[in-house]
């Protein structure tokens, strides 16, 4: 049980005296050796140091709203200090106490300071008077501590005299306001006992420790008085208006204990001694619940933060900063939401709307003030397992409400619990329980029974999902990966004691996370938070800071620029903050140019930091891209070896340093044009020459020669003419600079005797003059033979293939510049635990998933003595003797009236009868290829175990439902789908393909008999689908058959028109009654039937066609009123409403009999009563039918 | 408890993986796991309908009562001939009255298996109580319990499965066979929406120790079930490009494709393929005969003359 957790610790004097600052991280700790110390404890730096004090300082305490802190010392003196860094100093110091200095505190409210005193006085000061307003006295010992209560004007004060004080100090608010009662008129702060005792007096005097007391303090909300004594108790007094009585006695502190304090949240007592221990104890119970030891430190003192759950004990060497129990919230994600614990209720919070819902009271689960430990999630159930560390660590298992009720559930209504100290789910229907003390991880399934039992290949302290079938187990030096089903290790890595577990969202990757930091990973980026930061990681180790944080929180989940987040009181919030630097980090990692491209164009981050990590990444060529500053640009050019930029940088910069560096980074890539260009531009003609040497760049050489002379450097002539071998030239310099020896030396082992003559002669000398020059044979060093003209060839280097950059950058836009989606976010994939609950979601929303479903196997949840009968029968039953049962086809036949569903089981002949019944059906072979693909579509088959025949298994349409007398077949086709059929014959009427958009048609009408409808708005739009078919089949086969007469009896003119005429009566869309028109207007036309034309192209003026189609149409009536005659006589009464005969295509006068098709209602005339349809010839014309039933 | 070599070969057998442990090489005759891998091997040729091949790896003369079961199941499941099946099956039957004798070698196990590999042909050969009366509803060996389940539910009694599947589960120690088996049964009930089933094959593609296309026809097929066909086709396309031409996986498509996953001529193709290439699936089989049978049933109505115009 972790129930004590040291935040800080610091090595210092004994520590007698803490005080806790409220709102920031600071302590003030008094040091035995007078000094007084302020931490700030989460940064663990020692911010302050405040030693005017003479000998120990044991009071001490911070001002609750200012910066002053209040001291007292084994010097009688009060100190009061301004604490801001820029005023640090003591303000006043207050005299009056006659012997060591105890404890001091600020009141709440008043300007009073409350100090006690060995000198058996408790004294009230005045801060802003400086003055003593009042002394309590009474004690008849050292009163060894006082304390204001922390809302009413009550005292309570400890002393050696082994009694506890409680004083009411109300008169002292009434009378004295800031005057500082009496002791400010006669100005004498000692000595007038009497005149102070009349505001204080004592309430209650509390006697039952049998040694002197060390600290005694008020109960925040409760009328409760703890006290801790030398008689090595903690004592507990409850106290009324008129009396005070000890209610109980914690005996544990095996010798004096120093201090005991109530914790300001739960209802817990910490204490602490100088038996080296630091005890906490369960209020209620007053049972010891963890003893926290110490080896040399005995304890003097302890604080309790007013706000936080933090406190402090001061010790022999220094002090410890810790907090109770564990902090950490217990919480899981799924999907939009959290599922968290804060006080003791599980509730979910809905990242996307926000929505915070209390789900299930925990408040009786383990101890009460115990916040759970961890919290497993399991979507699929949407079942919750806790665990907490109190009772020896228990877990409990309970299925949360499908939504939030008025009255939230406690868990201990239905939960399963158990012992142990780990509790996780590891599959939709398991969950691993670990046992610490046995070693033993027990795998069970929802019913909290043991499937299986594993003893743990390490000490294990806390498993974690570890991925499908398998755990990692944390142990004190390793982790290990463990799969379950084959009980055995599959991975081990050493490391210190892992506390939390991440997977990423792929399981690709995962953290192990062991001190005191909590984290949250995301695709790649792995987003942790410490105490004062969240930070980032990458896969490849690199880290950062994201953002600074002013308190602690515990990240739930990191999506695009938010960080969700519960804070310390397990509240959640959101935090934004700039996730550019980590995506372009993981953008360049993953190669990602369009992303990090983006980040370029878009954020303003980049600046010199990332320029540097892009150059330390060893990516320049990268940054290159991304710099505009010249020099940066060059620097980077020359260190990715790209020359043209570094080339063309070097031009803006121009100044010598960058020329060089150019071209030494040119002359390693061999470009010694670059080189070149570099030297020129520094005037560097010494290498240049020696360039042009090595290039053999003889031409060049001799313009040097030239340039040489123009700048009258004989030094660089010369050294041309060597490099050229122009021997001459070389003479001519010597010569020039007068260097006649030389010149005369060097013409004469040239063999160039005459021009050795000549200078000779300009020198005044003859050949005598010289004999004693040694003679020297000719010289052979001759410049090298160029074998290979290299001055136009560049030393080859590697091609660099134009790189992502280059283009875009070229382009002046991304290649689809969009935003690229996060890659944080929880979309880009779902681990495995996601994927088993993702299946299960359909289920979840099923409203009619309750308890009230009569389960074809729902046998395990019959109470018990009804499934002893069951097992009894079941003895009976299994066995060799088993005989079939009724066939899921055989329930679907049962279960349904329609033709369709009777089909998908096979019994064909029920269908076959249905379909006569239903829509008159009789010619029953064009709907074979329809049986048989619906049947066949309706059955699937799987071989789960090897080698026997594989299972036939029935396709539902009802997934949801499993009785049997509910089950249906699988709805092969859907309306929907035949009503994309339908669309595609209309197009076969736009497209002039008649003869397919009439098979199609007719097809449409087939698959209407064996559709499967569900309610009363699909039946309705079913029977205009099928009179929508039906009037389009009518229509195409007249036109058809009109076309028929126009090919095979051309003189038929009458038949030709009347057919066009009647096709314009089917009830057609729009566009394709528009073709019917003008195909009608087309044929009535050329007969010579103007008047009826003229009709028809009003009736297609209606339809508001094209404005060219409607010049055409006016030019139509304008010929019909000139000539209103028609030439052929035809039968055809359009003001007389009609119905077409489907199998004569002559019209059937309103009034006139007529007989109609059962299925699409199609109209014939009354002799065709008992044939069969010729539209779709498959029904009965006229037979009595009983229509589609509603089975819905 | 086992060698891991022999768990996975376990594995990948409960798992359909018979083409991956088929192709593993044996491990030396001297291990312990030869007998059991061989036999394992053996099984796996003849679930892939490859019985010689399995015969081919069985050592002739062997007094393995379980080897020489496995032999005979080879050639009861390879025989094209109906006298030749009737010897292999008789040898069987042979074998599960030997085993209740004392002088056979074989270890219990082997006995065990022997029942299971009864079962088996008994099973195929539609002697479905002499097959439940072989193995024994007393039986605690898993691999028994598979065959019951799904001879039960082969006989449309998903409660009695479930019973036998209640029962086992008191000792199976969360067996990956028991979990197959409760799979099983569910893709038959369809309990829960199939929750349970889609679950177990879903983990088990996640199992990073195999893979295997079967589980993916497996998640295909109960992807139907649960009506996401678009999700079956891609999982059942997806095992049909790890092994091209698989019946099993096929077969499915071809359910898929009818339910809207493809286009209407595509699924007439496929199913056409499909039925000349597979003449002897079950489904094939069972269209045909109700091909038939709509034929003899059509019949019996009479059609009328079709109406038409007098002229």
């Amino acid at each position: 049980m972790s129930v004590m957790l040291t935040k800080f610790e610091s090595k210092s004097n004994r520590v007698k005296g803490l005080a806790f600052h409220p709102t920031q991280p600071l302590l003030a700790a008094a040091l035995h050796n007078g000094s007084v110390q302020l931490w700030n404890y989460r940064m663990g730096v020692l911010v302050d140091r405040f030693e005017e004090h003479e000998g120990p300082v044991r009071g001490v305490a911070i001002h609750p709203t200012r910066a002053l802190l209040v001291t007292g010392g084994d010097d009688y003196k009060i100190k009061v200090w301004d604490i801001r860094p820029q005023n640090r100093r003591c303000l006043f110091t207050l005299h009056g106490h006659l012997d060591y200095v105890r404890t001091v505190q600020f009141h709440h409210e008043m300007p009073w300071i409350l100090s006690a005193s060995d000198d058996q006085t408790i004294r009230i000061w005045n801060s802003t008077s400086r003055q003593c307003i009042a002394v309590l006295t009474g004690h008849s010992h050292y009163v060894m501590s006082a304390q204001f209560h922390p809302k009413e004007d009550l005292i309570v004060s400890a002393s050696m005299d082994q009694t506890v004080r409680v004083w009411d100090i109300s008169n002292l608010r009434k009378g004295s306001p800031n005057s500082g009662g009496p002791g400010s008129s006669s100005n004498n702060a000692g000595g007038n006992f009497e005149t102070f005792d009349s505001f204080s007096t004592v309430k209650h005097v509390l006697e039952g420790h049998d040694r002197g007391v060390n600290y005694a303090m008020f109960h925040p909300t409760l009328p409760l008085i703890i006290s801790a004594a030398d008689d090595r108790t903690i004592k507990i007094w409850r106290m009324s208006e008129t009396k005070a009585w000890e209610v109980d006695a914690c005996r544990g502190h095996f010798n004096n204990v120093s201090s005991a304090l109530f914790h300001p949240k739960h209802e817990l007592i910490v204490s602490c001694g100088e038996d080296k221990t630091v005890r906490v104890w369960d209020l209620a119970k007053r049972t010891a619940i963890q003893t926290f030891r110490r080896e040399q430190d005995r304890f003097w003192v302890l604080a309790a933060h007013p706000n936080l759950n933090l406190f402090a004990a001061g010790h022999d060497s220094g002090l410890i900063v810790f907090k109770l129990e564990r902090e950490r919230p217990a919480f899981s994600t799924f999907q939009d939401t959290l599922y968290y614990v804060r006080d003791k209720y599980v509730r979910s919070y809905d990242f996307n709307t926000g929505a915070d819902i209390g789900l299930l009271s925990v408040r009786k689960f383990g101890s009460p003030y115990v916040p759970p430990r961890t919290l497993s999630f399991n979507p699929a159930e949407r079942a919750v397992i806790l665990t907490i560390s109190s009772d020896n660590g228990l877990y409990e298992l309970t299925n949360l409400p499908q939504q939030a009720q008025g009255e939230v559930k406690d868990s201990s209504v239905d939960g399963k619990k158990g012992t142990g100290q780990s509790a996780i789910f590891v599959a939709r229907n398991r969950f691993a329980v670990l046992n610490k003390a046995t070693q033993l991880i027990e795998v069970r399934d929802l019913a909290n029974s043991v499937v299986k039992t594993i003893k743990a290949p390490v000490q294990t302290n806390e498993i974690f999902y570890g991925g499908t079938a398998c755990l990692i187990l944390s142990s004190t030096t390793s982790v290990v990966l463990y799969d379950i089903q084959q009980q055995k290790t599959i991975a081990e890595i050493n490391s210190p004691p892992v506390k939390y577990v991440v997977w990423s969202n792929d399981s690709s990757l995962v953290a192990l996370m062991s001190k005191h930091i909590r984290g949250m990973d995301d695709a790649g980026v792995f987003i942790y938070s410490t105490l004062n930061h969240i930070k980032y990681c990458l896969a490849q180790g690199d880290h950062g800071v994201v953002c600074t944080l002013d308190n602690p929180v515990y990240l739930t989940r990191v999506k695009g620029k938010t960080v969700y987040c519960l804070d310390r009181s397990a509240r959640p919030r959101t935090i934004t903050f700039d996730p550019t630097e980590y995506r372009f980090k993981l953008a360049l990692l993953k190669n990602n140019y369009e992303e990090m491209l983006y980040i370029i164009k878009t954020s303003t981050l980049l600046g010199q930091s990332i320029i540097a990590y892009l150059q330390q990444k060893g990516f320049p060529e990268i940054a290159l891209h991304f710099v505009q500053d010249t020099n940066t640009r060059f620097e980077l050019a020359i260190e990715c070896g790209n020359l043209d930029v570094a080339m063309e940088t070097a031009k803006t910069i121009n100044r010598p340093e960058c020329w060089e560096r150019l071209a030494q980074q040119a002359l390693k890539q061999g470009n010694h044009k670059v080189v070149e260009k570099a030297y020129q531009q520094t005037k560097n003609f010494d290498k240049l020459s020696f360039l042009y040497l090595a290039t053999g760049s003889t031409d060049k050489l001799s313009k040097m020669q030239k340039i040489a002379d123009a700048r009258g450097d004989p030094m660089s002539r010369f050294h041309n003419a060597l490099y050229a071998g122009d021997v001459q030239g070389r003479i001519a310099v010597l010569r020039d600079v007068g260097l006649h020896p030389l010149a005369y030396l060097t013409a004469k082992t040239n063999g160039l005797d005459d021009l050795a003559a000549e200078i000779l002669e300009a020198a005044g000398l003859t050949e005598t003059d010289v004999d004693d020059v040694p003679t020297f044979a000719a010289s052979t060093l001759k410049p090298p033979p160029i074998i290979t003209t290299t001055t136009d060839l560049l030393w080859p280097s590697l091609s660099t293939a134009e790189s992502f950059f280059d283009r875009a950058l070229v382009n002046g836009q991304l290649e689809g510049g969009v935003e690229p989606s996060y890659t944080n976010g929880d979309a880009a994939g779902s681990s495995a635990l996601d994927a088993w609950a993702k299946e299960e979601e359909e289920e979840e929303i099923d409203p009619e998933e309750g308890g009230w479903e009569l389960d074809a196997d729902g046998g395990e949840f019959t109470p018990a003595i009804e499934g002893e009968d069951a097992a009894v029968d079941a003895e009976e039953e299994l066995g060799a003797g088993a005989t079939p049962g009724p066939s899921e086809p055989d329930l679907w036949v049962r279960n349904s009236p329609l033709a369709a569903d009777h089909i998908a089981a096979g019994s064909f002949e029920t269908a076959m009868q249905l379909l006569n019944r239903q829509f008159g059906v009789v010619n029953f072979p064009a709907l074979k290829p329809l049986f048989l693909s619906q049947y066949r579509s309706s059955h699937t088959y799987l071989s789960p175990y090897a080698s026997l025949p594989p299972l036939k298994l029935h396709v539902r349409r009802n997934t949801n439902e499993s009785s049997p007398s509910r089950v249906l077949p699988v709805a092969v086709r859907s309306l929907q789908s035949i009503r994309a059929e339908l669309a595609e014959g209309y197009r076969f009427v736009s497209g002039n393909k008649l003869t397919e958009a009439q098979a199609t048609f007719r097809s449409v009408l087939e698959s209407l008999l064996l559709v499967v409808l569900s309610s009363d708005e699909e039946a309705k739009q079913w029977r205009e689908t099928v009179t929508a078919a039906r009037e389009y089949l009518l229509g195409v086969s007249i036109e058809l058959e009109r076309r028929r007469v126009v090919e095979q009896e051309p003189d038929n003119i009458q038949r030709n028109l009347e057919l066009a005429a009647y096709f314009t009566q089917c009830q057609l869309q729009p566009p394709h009654l528009q073709i019917a028109l003008r195909s009608a207007i087309g044929a009535f036309a050329k007969a010579n039937n103007q008047a009826h034309a003229a009709r028809f192209a009003k009736r297609l003026l209606e339809l508001k066609p094209d404005p060219k189609i409607v010049a055409q149409a006016r030019q139509r009536i304008a010929a019909g009123d000139r000539n209103p005659r028609n030439t052929v006589e035809i039968q055809y009464d359009e003001f007389t409403p009609f119905e077409i005969c489907a199998a004569t295509y002559t019209p059937i006068y309103k009034g006139s009999p007529s007989v109609h098709c059962p299925y699409t209602d199609a109209a014939y005339l009354p002799e065709f009563k008992g044939t069969l349809d010729p539209l779709i010839q498959l029904v009965e014309i006229g037979a009595s039918v009983s229509g589609l039933p509603a089975s819905w | 408890m086992e060698s891991s070599e022999l768990y996975h070969a376990k594995q990948q057998f409960t798992l359909g993986a018979y083409r991956t442990l088929a192709q593993q090489p044996l491990p030396e005759t001297s291990s312990s796991d030869f007998t059991s891998i061989l036999l394992l091997k053996a099984r796996s040729y003849i679930a892939l309908n490859d019985p010689k091949l399995a015969l081919k790896l069985l050592p002739d003369g062997s007094e393995n009562v379980a080897l020489k079961a496995v032999a005979s199941l080879a050639r009861y499941v390879g025989s094209a001939d109906p006298t030749e099946a009737e010897a292999a099956l008789e040898e069987l039957r042979d074998f599960s009255v030997e085993i209740e004798g004392e002088d056979v070698e074989g270890s219990d196990k082997d006995k065990a298996l022997v029942r299971v590999l009864a079962g088996t042909a008994f099973a195929r050969a539609g002697e479905i109580e002499e097959a439940l009366e072989t193995l024994g509803s007393e039986t605690e060996d898993l691999e028994a319990i598979a065959i019951i389940v799904q001879i039960y539910l082969s006989i449309n009694r998903p409660d009695l499965a479930k019973k036998q599947f209640d029962r086992s589960k008191r000792w199976a120690e969360d067996d990956l066979l028991l979990q197959l088996i409760e799979s099983t049964i569910g893709l038959v009930t369809g309990k829960d929406g199939y929750a349970n089933s889609s679950s177990f094959y879903t983990e088990q593609l996640g199992n990073p120790s195999l893979s295997s296309p079967h589980l993916l026809t497996a998640r295909g097929v109960t992807r139907i079930l649960r009506g996401e066909i678009q999700e079956a086709k891609s999982d059942l396309e997806e095992s049909l490009e790890q092994q091209r031409g698989d019946q099993e996986a096929q077969a499915a498509y071809v359910v898929a494709a009818g339910l809207g996953a493809l286009k209407k001529p595509d699924t007439e193709e496929v199913w056409l393929k499909f039925a000349s290439e597979h003449p002897s699936h079950p489904l094939v089989q069972d269209v045909a005969q109700k091909s038939a049978i709509f034929d003899q049933l059509a019949a019996a109505y009479t059609t009328p003359p079709q109406a038409q115009a007098a002229a």
